[in-house]
């Protein structure tokens, strides 16, 4: 029937979509690791026919939208990080008439250290801050059905993805009368958008550490959790030094090519200190957390590639994931002559003043020592293989 | 090619099997009860085995100088006082001495809660005293994470740790359940010692039967461990109470550590209920296996369809579930059920699934909500203490679920406290404004029993001198839909009386 195909609409793969979704409004807070696995959600929607302009993602995090929407939502005492959830979800519910406010409780998180590490869990605080901040809406009268917006929190554990459609069929099969297959053919679409969207980030990180190594330019690592990319959380201090002319990556998508591994991580390997280039148990025994082992890995990275000269430790107040590895990331960094700095207990103001103070102190170290520092970790690595992008 | 990286995670020397009558395993973490009886367990397996001091406040200030910053207040303490075990035993017997014959084990291998990180924190005690070749291992859930023959988890001292907790926590309900209606002030305590002292002897003596099979048949087939508790309930026969007090009964929930925690950790903030009148309901650690294995059910239902042998791995895991409430009720049986059953975990489950879902693993989870509601509903408690450390990531998130729940039953008497170690007037002060309201609900409850039955206090007291039984601490009094013991004392004499 070729007439009637014409109001069919097509999923990427060429699928029917079942029934018209196009003009369902999907909410999604921007918080916590919405941050690395956003990409994901939008994969996943589209391909089950909720068009991009109909996704739409909270502001930033901001003192503003913490006071206005979040305000008498918050019945606890946090890191800011969690707290800033209510002002994302009342800016969403009041502001961007939506038919679902989706905000998933993500219990374990997708890494590329999966395999070498014992688990790739979230926070125990990311997906219970969902049941946490609901409650602030729920306390005096359901908030969403005022809004006749409905609330869907599922479940996602993405070190099992497996499951994912399983949980997020249960989720979701009555708000978007979804079918279980389609729900599976969107969970991989999603998790493909993901993977392309790491895969680009992994290589334009590649490219700015290239860039530094062919100029002989230092560059400055930013170790920290993935939210703290968010203007509210981590009051853009990356930006800072950015504004100082020093290319900045962040650890979260360093490049994991195999000639880059064995340049830096071979010598370990060979000499039996670790089974491969992600094994991390020589320096952190319980790899339990996706967030802190990508950090404990970015500062073992941070140690041996010599163009990075200074690592940028960011961490909220009292973040409990933190705390027992403030010792460690420290020592691995500075092991190497590699500097270090923190900007720990961040909350929700910008403390601009002291920031820029410290900014200027760390500009003045890193251009005094980078050179040496430089000079050092590649006399370390004499001897192995150069690979492209990184020599002569 | 030099290796660039010089920091390397903590690994401790191991302990060879030739070492093990000469290195004591020191431990902690857990009341003075459990830690007695775990020692006679580890020593019945042929180990030393020394309880860490008992927490004091300086151990937090201790804790505070010597591991990072923002730690919460259960990690604080624990270092801090595994610190001050090193130093006080080092004046003593010198640290190489202390070095060389003793070794720490802990708890670990949480997941995402920083109870499974505990352990890097301990690391920059020992690095900060200088003590980084002073051993300290994991117990990963009963598995050693290094094991060259001088530690072995074996299954006889698997069931010995078992029995230890749940002896413990059978006579922690006990002491609570007594110490307010005590007639001889200090008798309940007197008696407590007596108490553990048998069950420690009696573990420490405990007959060695088979290695695997035959070690479990005998321990879960043996009339040894509820015959032990059958001498004890006689030393408690002799304490007398007078349930006639009326107290306002309050449930412990909270931390893991906090909520189990006698002493200055939570503001011993059990024995000031009891000084300012209540009942305290203590929270068994018995709860917690039990949350575990239950947990491992649930996530083995969850992903079904991708699990091989299914029946099988789940009827194995309910045989191990009917076998371990058993064995906890034969116990409770021979203490004449003083004790509390475990609450239902799948009941909690679904008390609290609104408003928190079972699979948020860290902390207690669900069961902080579960828990409260279960206790208020089936009026076993006029009052619920949720006892959470400062920088406690889990508990923090349920106290802020609880505001939807408390918006459903806003008559559940809630009170969250912070515990930070150092300030203990603002927390005290705190769980007492809710203390008095459920004060104010046991007199209520009692004045409406009386009425109902149309007995008097007067009455009921010339009843008890004619039957003595009734003040014994092990008589048990049945629950009669109140929450406070003493309206149910007042309905039971009147059964036994033929008034209602």
């Amino acid at each position: 029937m070729p007439l009637l195909s014409i109001f069919r609409k097509k999923t990427a793969q060429g699928c029917d979509y079942r029934i018209d979704r196009s003009h369902i409004k999907v909410g999604i807070p921007k918080f916590l690791n919405v941050w690395s696995t956003h990409r994901f959600w939008i994969g996943f929607l589209k391909a089950l026919g909720i068009p991009a302009k109909n996704i739409v993602f909270s502001s930033d995090t901001s003192e503003e939208q913490y006071r206005e929407f979040g305000k008498g939502r918050i019945g606890m005492d946090s890191c800011y990080p969690v707290k800033a959830l209510a002002g994302h979800i009342g800016e969403l519910l009041t502001t961007k008439k939506l038919d679902i406010l989706l905000v998933p409780m993500i219990y374990s998180l997708p890494s590329f250290l999966k395999g070498h590490v014992m688990d790739t869990l979230s926070c125990t605080r990311v997906p219970m801050s969902v049941e946490n901040i609901k409650a602030g809406f729920l306390k005096e009268g359901n908030e969403f059905e005022k809004h006749g917006v409905k609330f869907l929190n599922p479940f996602v554990s993405f070190a099992e993805p497996h499951l994912l459609p399983k949980q997020l069929y249960e989720s979701l099969k009555e708000a978007l009368d979804v079918t279980y297959d389609e729900v599976e053919r969107a969970v991989r679409e999603g998790l493909e958008e993901l993977k392309r969207f790491d895969q680009k980030m992994r290589k334009k990180t590649r490219e700015i550490l290239e860039w530094c190594a062919q100029n002989n330019r230092p560059c400055i690592l930013i170790l920290a959790r993935p939210y703290h990319m968010d203007p509210g959380i981590g009051h853009e201090i990356d930006a800072e030094f950015q504004s100082l002319g020093y290319p900045v990556v962040w650890g979260q998508y360093l490049p994991t090519d195999e000639d880059l591994m064995d340049w830096l991580f071979g010598a370990d390997v060979e000499a039996g200190i670790i089974k491969s280039p992600f094994d991390i148990s020589d320096v952190w025994t319980s790899s339990y957390s996706s967030n802190t082992n990508e950090i404990i890995w970015g500062a073992k990275f941070a140690s041996r590639f010599p163009w990075i000269t200074a690592v940028v430790r960011l961490s909220s107040y009292e973040c409990g994931m933190d705390q027992p590895t403030y010792t460690p990331t420290q020592k691995i960094v500075e092991a190497s002559g590699t500097l270090y700095f923190k900007f720990g207990d961040l909350d929700e103001t910008k403390p601009s003043g002291s920031v820029k103070i410290r900014v200027e102190t760390i500009d003045y170290y890193v251009k005094k020592y980078s050179p040496r520092i430089i000079e050092r970790k590649l006399k370390r690595l004499e001897g192995r293989r150069v690979p492209g992008g990184f020599g002569e | 090619m030099e290796v660039v990286q010089e920091y390397r995670a903590y690994r401790p020397r191991p302990i060879k099997r030739e070492e093990r009558d000469k290195v004591t395993i020191v431990y902690g973490g857990l009341t003075w009860k459990h830690e007695r009886l775990i020692q006679g367990a580890l020593e019945n397996a042929g180990y030393k085995a020394e309880p860490l001091p008992q927490i004091e406040r300086r151990d937090l200030d201790i804790g505070k100088e010597l591991i990072d910053t923002g730690a919460c207040c259960p990690t604080t303490f624990t270092a801090g006082n595994l610190a001050r075990f090193l130093k006080e035993k080092s004046e003593k017997e010198g640290k190489d001495k202390v070095k060389e014959g003793y070794a720490f084990v802990t708890i670990g291998a949480c997941g995402p809660c920083r109870f499974g990180q505990y352990h890097e924190s301990y690391e920059r005690v020992l690095e900060n005293l200088d003590f980084k070749d002073f051993r300290m291992f994991l117990l990963d859930l009963l598995q050693m994470e290094q094991n060259e023959g001088g530690i072995e988890i074996t299954m006889p001292l698997t069931f010995g740790l078992i029995y230890s907790m749940f002896l413990g926590d059978l006579l922690t309900d006990m002491e609570y359940a007594t110490r307010p209606y005590e007639v001889v002030p200090g008798e309940t305590d007197r008696v407590l010692k007596d108490s553990i002292e048998l069950l420690y002897q009696r573990l420490k003596e405990r007959p060695q039967k088979g290695k695997k099979l035959g070690s479990l048949l005998w321990h879960v087939t043996t009339p040894y461990f509820a015959n032990a508790l059958k001498e004890v309930k006689e030393l408690w026969d002799g304490v007398e109470v007078d349930r006639l007090r009326v107290k306002p009964r309050v449930k412990i929930t909270g931390e893991f550590w906090l909520q189990t925690h006698e002493g200055d950790g939570n503001y011993n903030i059990k024995r000031w209920l009891e000084r300012e009148g209540a009942e305290v309901i203590p929270p068994p650690i018995a709860v917690w296996m039990d949350y575990l294995i239950y947990m491992s059910l649930w996530r083995m239902e969850e992903s079904r369809e991708f699990v091989e042998k299914l029946w099988l791995k789940k009827a194995v895991v309910k045989l191990l579930l009917g076998l371990y409430h058993y064995t906890y009720n034969r116990l409770r049986k021979a203490l004449n059920n003083i004790p509390n059953p475990l609450p239902p975990q799948e009941e909690l489950r679904k008390l609290a699934r609104p408003y928190f879902h079972h699979f948020l693993a860290g902390g207690e989870g669900f069961m902080l909500i579960g828990k409260a509601l279960y206790a208020h509903l089936n009026k076993h408690a006029h009052m619920i203490c949720e006892l959470s450390p400062y920088g406690c990531m889990p508990n923090t998130m349920s106290i802020g679920a609880m505001q939807a729940v408390l918006g459903k039953h806003p008559d559940l008497l809630y009170a969250p406290i912070e515990v930070k170690g150092d300030a203990e007037v603002h927390a005290l002060s705190r769980c007492q404004m809710i203390l008095t309201e459920a004060k104010k609900r046991a007199q209520r409850e009692f004045e409406e029993a009386l009425e109902r039955t149309g007995l008097t206090v007067e009455d009921i007291r010339n009843y008890e001198e004619d039957h003595p039984e009734l003040k014994r601490a092990t008589y048990k009094i049945p629950h009669y839909g109140y929450a406070g013991t003493s309206a149910n004392y007042v309905v039971h004499v009147a059964k036994l009386m033929g008034r209602i």
